[in-house]
């Protein structure tokens, strides 16, 4: 059997990022995920928003974590080697409604300590975003937003932790979990591990894995939303991110991302898996048309959805908190944690590490490294830069994923670095994320991911 | 390096572009292209209808053969990257990375396959599902199955060909589905390809959701004049549903005086040899100056 000091359960955004911090202290670590890969659940669809932090009541953890996560966001992204624009937000309103939204927002924002907040009118606005729509009438700009891949930082947080010593089991949905001396036995399909403490980060099982050994002080209703992603050679895509706050209903944010696209959504509507459906895509088309109207929805490449976790009190009332629950002393939940997850995963996850390591009573880690080097991509080269490197690794003047210019020597690397599926490749390395969808390469790297596991027999 | 002609894709149109060039007096000729054989997507077309009644493999072979006698320079398993209004190419091979710089250019990049998410089908993401080009290149270059129980969606030339090759490799093929009134290609492939073999068409429906989780489990086909849905249970569904002229490289410039498109980058031919005839044309053309 083995034994870690301390179990993650789960591994999205929020399990990595524990067990990352983790490392920090003196605790062997095991993540334990169900699935084939990391970040393959909430965390592998969402709107990729770094947030400045308006958005949340002064005096809440949400607001305090959000500033001070979007304030480190650059350091972070440095230290763990994953792509960050901190492109700004513009949020823009079109009418009275709108307009009060904003400025509430606005207010909330300077007591939050939201640096350079400003509310624009709509001249300066449209020399600022020259796509909006003419019929804004206030917008509230926010330079220090931005925005990044969540599974790119997933994976990138979850590699530091494993190059910490973090083990990382795949495959490994837990099905049990018991009290044992002070400890716990976890049981998956495979295997059965004690541990000293655990951490539960199941997302939308959450709950489900909490009530494995304790009761649940919410439940979680989960919803769905739909996005496009347009071709990163549409005309009229914004310069920053747009969100927009309609006269009624609910909102869009429109988002330049990392890779040069454009993403858009999403919708709020009833659903239980990552299918995507035509009313929910038609709202996000239809809000498209009003905000960003220049904007050719001809250019989809792709659409998909995210799946929600709303956690709710047992009188159905909704909690905009995080809830981090600790039904015992040495047991840790976060319990459906959505917007703005992404953008304090490191935050929580170090907020838990430390009550975590308290409780124990270990020291720091002196050896902890947070600095992880990701996987060299040529297409992120100067000429001369890519030359030598070709001179070097012959394979990376080989392009296997010719839409966004991912090499073969990048595909053998990112199934070293434990991909097992064309999605795998695609999170480590984006290859088949660009306008062919992969139509033009997936067959080359399926057939090396079976040459690679081939190897491995 | 340095070249008067730069062709980028020895398709049938970079092909005959060159042979072309060269005819007309020029010398100085490349041809860069990213697969390590010449003749671009016409090495997995192993059906006949070519240039007559030559296999694609064959026509290609023919191209080729006219270019065994000029002094065209060729680099296979060659990336161009990028191309800049200074007249300089960027290529990537194993080799290394060069640049290249031209006094004409000819693009004969061909074209890729309208993919799924351009399409407006909802629902799942499920394994199974994949573009008629990629199907063919599965079967015929890969000796793969795409699947057992296959629909197919689009029923131009492309669709009614790869409908015909998983019926020869003994699958089911449940059906082509047209949005149109009827087939779309030309009547000789409906003949050769579909009625010969008893394939069923299904005009006036399209498919608008999939479902599955894992596999493909069935799509949701709906008739467009009634608007009645019906669920129809397969593993694979093959997209043929449009072929869009790859021109990403040259999007950035603009129309210089020194930049010509060939073949289907140009605009998408239903013949190989209407490729060929515009490449060579540009050829001879651009080759006199
Ligand atoms: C629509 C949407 C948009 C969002 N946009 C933003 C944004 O723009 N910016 C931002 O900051 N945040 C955003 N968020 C929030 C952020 O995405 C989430 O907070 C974050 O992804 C949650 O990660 P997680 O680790 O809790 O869950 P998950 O990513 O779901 O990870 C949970 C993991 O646990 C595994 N698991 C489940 N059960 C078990 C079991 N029994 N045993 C082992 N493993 C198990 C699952 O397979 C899964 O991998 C958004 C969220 C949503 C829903
Ligand atoms: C999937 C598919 C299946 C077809 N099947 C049939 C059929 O069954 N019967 C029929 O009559 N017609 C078929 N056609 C049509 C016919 O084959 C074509 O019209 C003709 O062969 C196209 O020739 P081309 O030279 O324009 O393009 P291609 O043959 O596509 O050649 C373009 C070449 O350019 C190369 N290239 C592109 N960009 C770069 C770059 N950046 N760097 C390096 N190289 C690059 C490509 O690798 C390719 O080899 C098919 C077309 C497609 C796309």
């Amino acid at each position: 059997m083995k034994r870690y000091d301390a179990i993650v359960i789960g591994g999205g955004l929020l399990g990595c990022f524990t067990a990352r911090n983790l490392r920090r202290w003196d605790l062997s670590t095991a993540v334990l995920e169900a699935r084939e890969d990391v970040c393959t659940g909430i965390s592998r669809a969402n709107t990729a928003v770094v947030y400045p932090g308006y958005d949340h009541k002064p005096g809440t953890l949400k607001a305090a974590l959000t500033v001070s996560a979007n304030r480190d966001f650059d350091v972070l992204c440095r230290e763990l080697d994953v792509p960050f624009s901190r492109c700004g937000s513009l949020m823009a309103a079109c009418g009275p409604k709108g307009e009060a939204v904003l400025r509430r927002k606005f207010r909330n924002g300077q007591e939050n300590g939201v640096p350079d907040l400003q509310l624009l009118g709509r001249d300066e606005l449209l020399a600022l975003e020259p796509e909006l729509t003419p019929d804004v009438t206030l917008g509230l700009y926010a330079p220090t937003a931005g925005t990044v891949n969540p599974w790119a930082l997933g994976i990138a947080a979850m590699e530091n932790a494993a190059q910490n010593g973090a083990a990382l089991d795949r495959n490994a949905p837990v099905t049990s979990i018991t009290e044992d001396s002070g400890g716990y036995i976890v049981e998956t399909e495979n295997e059965t591990f004690s541990c000293r403490a655990i951490v539960n980060c199941a997302g939308l099982r959450s709950v489900a894995v909490q009530e494995l050994c304790y009761p649940s002080p919410v439940q979680l209703r989960i919803t769905a939303g739909d996005y496009l992603v347009l071709d990163s050679l549409t005309s009229h895509s914004p310069k920053h991110i747009v969100q927009f706050e309609p006269e009624q209903g609910k909102g869009l944010t429109a988002v330049p991302t990392v890779e040069g696209n454009l993403l858009l959504g999403p919708s709020e509507r009833p659903g239980v898996d990552f299918g995507t459906t035509r009313d929910g895509l038609d709202f996000v088309r239809s809000l498209t048309r009003q905000v960003l109207p220049q904007v050719d929805l001809n250019d989809t490449i792709r659409t998909f959805a995210a799946l929600r976790p709303n956690p709710e009190r047992p009188d159905g009332s909704s909690i905009r908190s995080f809830v981090i629950d600790r039904p015992a002393e040495r047991f840790w939940s976060f319990l459906g944690v959505k917007t703005p997850g992404m953008t304090c995963a490191d935050a929580l996850g170090l907020h838990v590490a430390r009550e975590l390591a308290g409780a124990l009573q270990v020291n720091k880690n002196p050896a902890f490294q947070p600095v992880r080097n990701g996987i060299v991509q040529a297409r992120n080269l100067d000429f001369e830069a890519r030359r030598r490197l070709i001179a070097e690794t012959p394979e990376h003047g080989e392009v296997v994923c010719c839409c966004e210019d991912v090499t073969l020597a990048e595909i053998h690397a990112a199934i070293k670095a434990g991909a097992t599926t064309v999605d795998g490749v695609k999170r480590r390395v984006g290859a088949t994320m660009g306008r062919c969808q992969g139509s033009r390469c997936r067959l080359k790297i399926e057939a090396l991911l079976r040459e690679e596991a081939g190897h491995g027999n | 390096m340095e070249t008067d002609l730069l062709i980028i894709g020895a398709g049938a149109a970079g092909l005959s572009a060159a042979v072309g060039a060269w005819e007309a007096g020029c010398r100085d000729i490349l041809i860069a292209d990213r697969r390590a054989h010449l003749g671009g997507v016409l090495e997995q077309c192993i059906h006949t209808g070519f240039h007559g009644d030559l296999t694609g493999p064959e026509y290609a072979a023919l191209l080729s053969c006219s270019l065994r006698d000029t002094g065209v320079s060729l680099q296979l398993e060659t990336e161009v990257l990028s191309v800049s209004q200074s007249r300089e190419a960027v290529l990537s091979s194993r080799k290394g990375l060069e640049r290249v710089t031209f006094s004409q250019m000819i693009l004969a990049s061909g074209c890729r396959e309208r993919p799924l998410g351009a399409l407006d089908i909802t629902g799942a993401r499920p394994a199974g599902v994949y573009t008629a080009g990629e199907a063919q290149e599965m079967m015929n270059l890969r000796n793969e199955d795409p699947g057992e129980n296959i629909l197919i969606l689009g029923s131009g030339d492309l669709g009614m060909i790869v409908a015909r090759r998983c019926f020869l490799r003994g699958k089911r093929v449940i059906a082509v589905l047209e949005q149109a009134e009827t087939y779309t290609g030309m009547a000789k492939n409906y003949h050769r390809c579909m009625e010969t073999h008893a394939i069923p068409l299904r005009a006036g429906c399209t498919v608008t959701e999939l479902h599955g989780e894992g596999r493909l489990r069935g799509v949701t086909v709906r008739e467009l004049d009634s608007g009645s849905e019906e669920f129809i249970p397969c593993d694979t569904l093959l997209l043929a549903t449009g072929l869009i002229p790859e021109q990403t490289l040259v999007s950035h410039l603009g129309n210089p005086p020194w930049l010509h498109l060939a073949g289907n980058c140009n605009r998408v031919h239903d013949l190989a040899d209407s490729a060929a005839a515009e490449g060579r044309s540009i050829g001879l053309e651009i080759g006199k100056k």
